[in-house]
């Protein structure tokens, strides 16, 4: 596999003799397609041939029908992943063409004429650690010698005044170090119509025109400056090629839980994603970020349309990227995964928890894209990813009717007192029912874990990659830990999930209160309140079991044990202890731990810095307002910001609609000054923060008056600039 | 010192005013030169004094305005006044720009790392300094290109159908539902003859 640190960063020097574009054989997409879904139905066809005859042989009943059709559609799915896992595994060990930075000699594609931004839209985030990203990644794109093609935006669409101020801040401190004035560009939308995909579009609106492509960050997104020119060239030599997505690694995890997962997703992924390329080729999927994007068919073909109909279906599309995608091969450009592109990073969440509250994000969106699925134009292939992406989250409540479905069999069995006469199998005759039932459990485990074990095989046959895992030893003990926390994360993971879609179908919302973290993750009251339901449910289902049929409850164990532990689970994992102790054994470690890249280094430094300098301690409330107002350069930035905006005749317009009245307005800044910020709502002290005049009036008023005509709050903030 | 000013008419008072009001006017200013990031503390006691003088000279004609108030004054005088001469704009009483693009201009021509000692200083300056105050602008992003995206229209497939369900009338919906029901009703008789 190529890696971004085995290229040269740039098109070597010397006569271009223009992109070689490699001429594969017919790809025969359709075929791949054929193939890959054939293995898939007939796996799962035999084990649900099997399992239909199992339930046969103890009398059919309308309660095992439903049993048989939740099998069929669950182990589908299960067969898909396996073969994800197969078809990557054949693909990494014996070789694939069929790849995008296969098919053009891309390298040497110059790119002196191209024009790319870097966006990076970020709504409340924590400022430094974005910031920090994006130096990282210029520094990274500087030492490529290309920095002059890119230009970055950081689209903010904060809706609390603090992280406003603080963001303007941080942009300009980084402008600075990097000399990056016109180069780094700070823009903040007025308001946050359309969420990040509207966050998009008006970047767009406004400066699209300018770049060919653009490459999408999220706020914890880091690119390699070489991967990035990769992927311009890449763009550059394929001029069919709409959207390349790569795939990013996870970085940076500290606690227990995110290291899992980091390695986990190391470990496993390039396989897994090697499968998907097999069947997806050109008709790849996008999602949301670290992905280049070719701006001119973006612009005229991908803007989201409104669903019909009311929330949570209705109204704008919330999982944008996955239409995105869509709609783009919908015109017939195409979509890749430079799967085996390196260089493209993110972070993950740090505990379960985390996990669960971004999972609940997702899940609506991907459920409203039930009403896309069906859409005319779409390519099948569209149509996979949008239906896999649906059953990512409506599997669980699947799992959990198909748990309960065999319960109430079992139940009705034990309470008729009926005795069990089995019938001789259609086929597999030499086995009683006992070992017919361990077979077909064996082939669900078998498909479930040989992705993983072919994982492990894959990076035996590499020894390079071996070696940045720590040595095979520790990658199969570090496989096998991993694997019994997922056994245990499973079933917390399916409840959660159940609640999600239950809720999203009934138009609630999941009330997760403020985040309670302590000084080394989750606290037990907050993981407690978290999952108290999950431990009740899992003592009233293990009772019943256990009363019913003593046998079934071991077969259950793994499950109920998961529900049970749940508060010592989210705790322990989401420690950052345990996860450096676990990296002191040699365990969950990634490549990017043995041998950090550049970037990653250079990030981590400067967190660590800016942590010792207390640079990311939280800032007192309204911190915000109280540096935007006397700070004369910060006011200076704000308010300069401000009145660029008014260039836009759209900011303009939408800053005449925000603002009130003059006497309104200075109403509520003499307000500001005599009581304080608090005395104010949040509303309120945006509108405050978005009027030029009034930011300007008010630095000048608030160092102008008597002490004592202002609000103690002000006079404290004053004195902070005594010495 | 110039006896002219009146600064020592009367025991503990100075331009009229008692020490401790000069004291917090004293304290107010240097907060905003501190504010402005002026670290050297000569050129800060000197910068404060410059201030703190002018208000004295106009105290006497003041007397119902507290001394921290004239100070403030003049001290956005002071530095306004300068704007204006490096940057070559009139001082304009119309809105705040001056002030607002000087102490942008300060910031981004590195005034607290570079040219602490200029700050404030009369004419003529050195050419670097003047051209990175007067070269200084923000700028939130490059030149637009203005466009418009608009969505294109997406016909749902069946969606559609199942979406424009709310748009039928309730009686034809009771009436579907009766004629579901008599089908029901009627498929139980047939097979239970």
């Amino acid at each position: 596999m190529s890696t971004a640190r085995s290229h040269p960063n740039t098109a070597p020097a010397g006569p271009d003799p223009g992109p070689v574009i490699v001429n594969l054989p017919v790809l025969r997409r359709g075929m791949r397609v054929f193939l890959f879904y054939s293995c898939a139905v007939l796996l799962t066809g035999v084990v649900s041939l099997m399992f239909a005859d199992l339930l046969w042989r103890t009398g059919w009943s309308t309660s095992r029908t439903l049993l048989l059709v939740l099998f069929i559609i669950l182990f589908l799915l299960v067969s898909i992943g396996c073969m994800h896992g197969i078809f990557g595994f054949l693909l990494r060990v014996f070789g694939d063409r069929a790849r995008i930075t296969a098919f053009a000699d891309y390298q040497r594609q110059p790119i002196a004429d191209t024009s790319t931004a870097i966006i990076v839209p970020i709504y409340n985030e924590d400022v430094p650690r974005v910031y920090e990203g994006i130096r990282a990644t210029y520094e990274s794109l500087r030492a490529t010698s290309q920095l002059e093609r890119f230009d970055f935006f950081v689209l903010s669409d904060s809706t609390d005044p603090d992280k406003w101020i603080e963001e303007e801040r941080r942009w300009l401190e980084l402008v600075r170090d990097l000399g990056a004035l016109g180069r780094i560009h700070y823009r903040r939308r007025l308001n946050n119509e359309g969420k990040k995909s509207g966050n998009v579009r008006d970047f767009l609106n406004a400066w699209g025109r300018r770049y060919r492509y653009f490459i999408c960050f999220d706020a914890d997104s880091l690119m390699q400056g070489g991967t990035i020119v990769r992927l311009v060239q890449m763009m550059e030599a394929n001029p069919t090629v709409g959207l390349i997505q790569t795939v990013p690694a996870l970085v940076n995890a500290e606690s227990l839980f995110g290291r899992i997962q980091q390695f986990a997703n190391r470990l496993y992924a390039p396989v897994f994603i090697a499968g998907l390329n097999y069947w997806t080729l050109s008709t790849g999927n996008y999602w949301g970020h670290n992905a280049i994007i070719r701006t001119e068919p973006f612009m005229q073909f991908c803007d989201l349309p409104h669903l019909p109909g009311r929330k949570p279906f209705g109204g704008q599309i919330l999982s944008h990227d996955f239409v995105e995608a869509a709609l783009m091969l919908k015109e017939n450009w195409r979509v890749w995964f430079a799967y085996d592109l390196e260089g493209s990073y993110e972070e993950g969440p740090q505990g379960l928890i985390e996990s669960a509250q971004r999972d609940r994000r997702w899940c609506q969106g991907n459920l409203q894209h039930a009403l896309v699925l069906f859409a005319r134009g779409l390519r099948n292939g569209s149509r996979i990813h949008l239906t896999l992406g649906i059953f990512g989250y409506l599997s669980s409540p699947l799992w959990l009717a198909f748990m309960l479905t065999f319960c109430w069999i079992r139940w009705s069995k034990v309470m008729s007192d009926l005795s069990d006469i089995t019938v001789q199998s259609y086929w597999l005759g030499g086995l009683n029912p006992t070992a017919h039932a361990f077979l077909i459990f064996s082939i669900c485990m078998a498909a479930l874990f040989l992705p993983k074990i072919l994982a492990i095989v894959e990076l035996a046959l590499d020894k390079e990659r071996r070696r940045a895992f720590g040595g095979l030893l520790k990658v199969t003990a570090s496989a096998v830990v991993e694997t019994l926390f997922s056994t245990l994360h499973a079933p917390l993971q399916m409840l959660w999930h159940t609640e999600f879609v239950i809720t999203i179908l009934l138009g609630m919302g999941v009330n997760w209160g403020a985040q309670n973290r302590g000084a080394d993750g989750t606290t037990w009251r907050y993981a407690l309140r978290c999952h108290r339901w999950h431990m009740l449910i899992a003592l009233v289902w293990g009772t019943l079991v256990v009363r019913l049929d003593p046998g079934v409850f071991w077969w259950f164990s793994p499950v109920l044990a998961g529900m049970l532990l749940a508060v010592p689970l989210s705790v322990l994992t989401n420690r950052s202890t345990l996860g450096r102790r676990a990296g002191d054994l040699g365990l969950f470690v990634t490549p990017e731990e043995t041998h950090p890249p550049e970037e990653i280094a250079l990030l981590r430094e400067r967190l660590w810095k800016l942590q010792a300098e207390g640079a990311l301690n939280p800032r007192p409330a309204n911190s915000g307002i109280a540096d935007a107002v006397l700070d004369p350069y910060l006011n200076a930035i704000h308010v300069s910001l401000l009145r660029e905006k008014r260039l836009n005749p759209v900011y303009a317009e939408q800053m005449n609609q925000l603002n009130r009245p003059p006497a309104e307005m200075q109403t509520l800044a003499e307000k500001l000054l005599a009581q304080g910020p608090a005395a104010l709502p949040a509303s309120d002290k945006m509108r405050l923060l978005a009027d030029p005049p009034t930011m300007s009036w008010l630095h000048r008023q608030v160092w102008m008056r008597p002490n004592q005509t202002l609000a103690v709050w002000w006079q404290m903030a004053i004195r902070r600039y005594a010495r | 010192m110039n006896p002219t000013l009146g600064w020592t008419e009367l025991p503990g008072k100075l331009a009229g005013r008692p020490l401790e009001e000069w004291n917090a006017a004293y304290a107010k200013v240097e907060s905003y030169f501190n504010a402005l990031r002026i670290r050297n503390k000569v050129l800060l006691g000197q910068l404060v004094a410059l201030v703190i003088e002018r208000a004295l000279r106009r105290a006497p004609a003041n007397p119902q305005r507290a001394a921290s108030e004239l100070a403030a004054e003049e001290m956005d005088h002071v530095v306004t006044e300068w704007f204006a001469e490096v940057l070559h704009e009139p001082p304009t009483n119309r809105d705040q720009m001056l002030s607002t693009r000087g102490r942008l201009a300060l910031l981004l021509a590195d005034m607290p790392g570079k040219w602490q000692d200029q700050f404030l200083r009369p004419g003529p300056w050195p050419d670097e300094f003047v051209r990175a105050m007067r070269d200084a602008y923000l700028r939130a992003g490059p030149d637009f290109q203005l466009s418009q995206m608009a969505p294109r229209p997406l016909h749902l497939g069946p969606i559609t159908t199942l979406s424009s369900i709310r748009k039928v009338r309730y009686s034809k919906m009771i009436g579907i539902w009766i004629l579901f029901a008599a089908l029901l009703i009627a498929l139980f008789v047939l097979t239970h003859r």
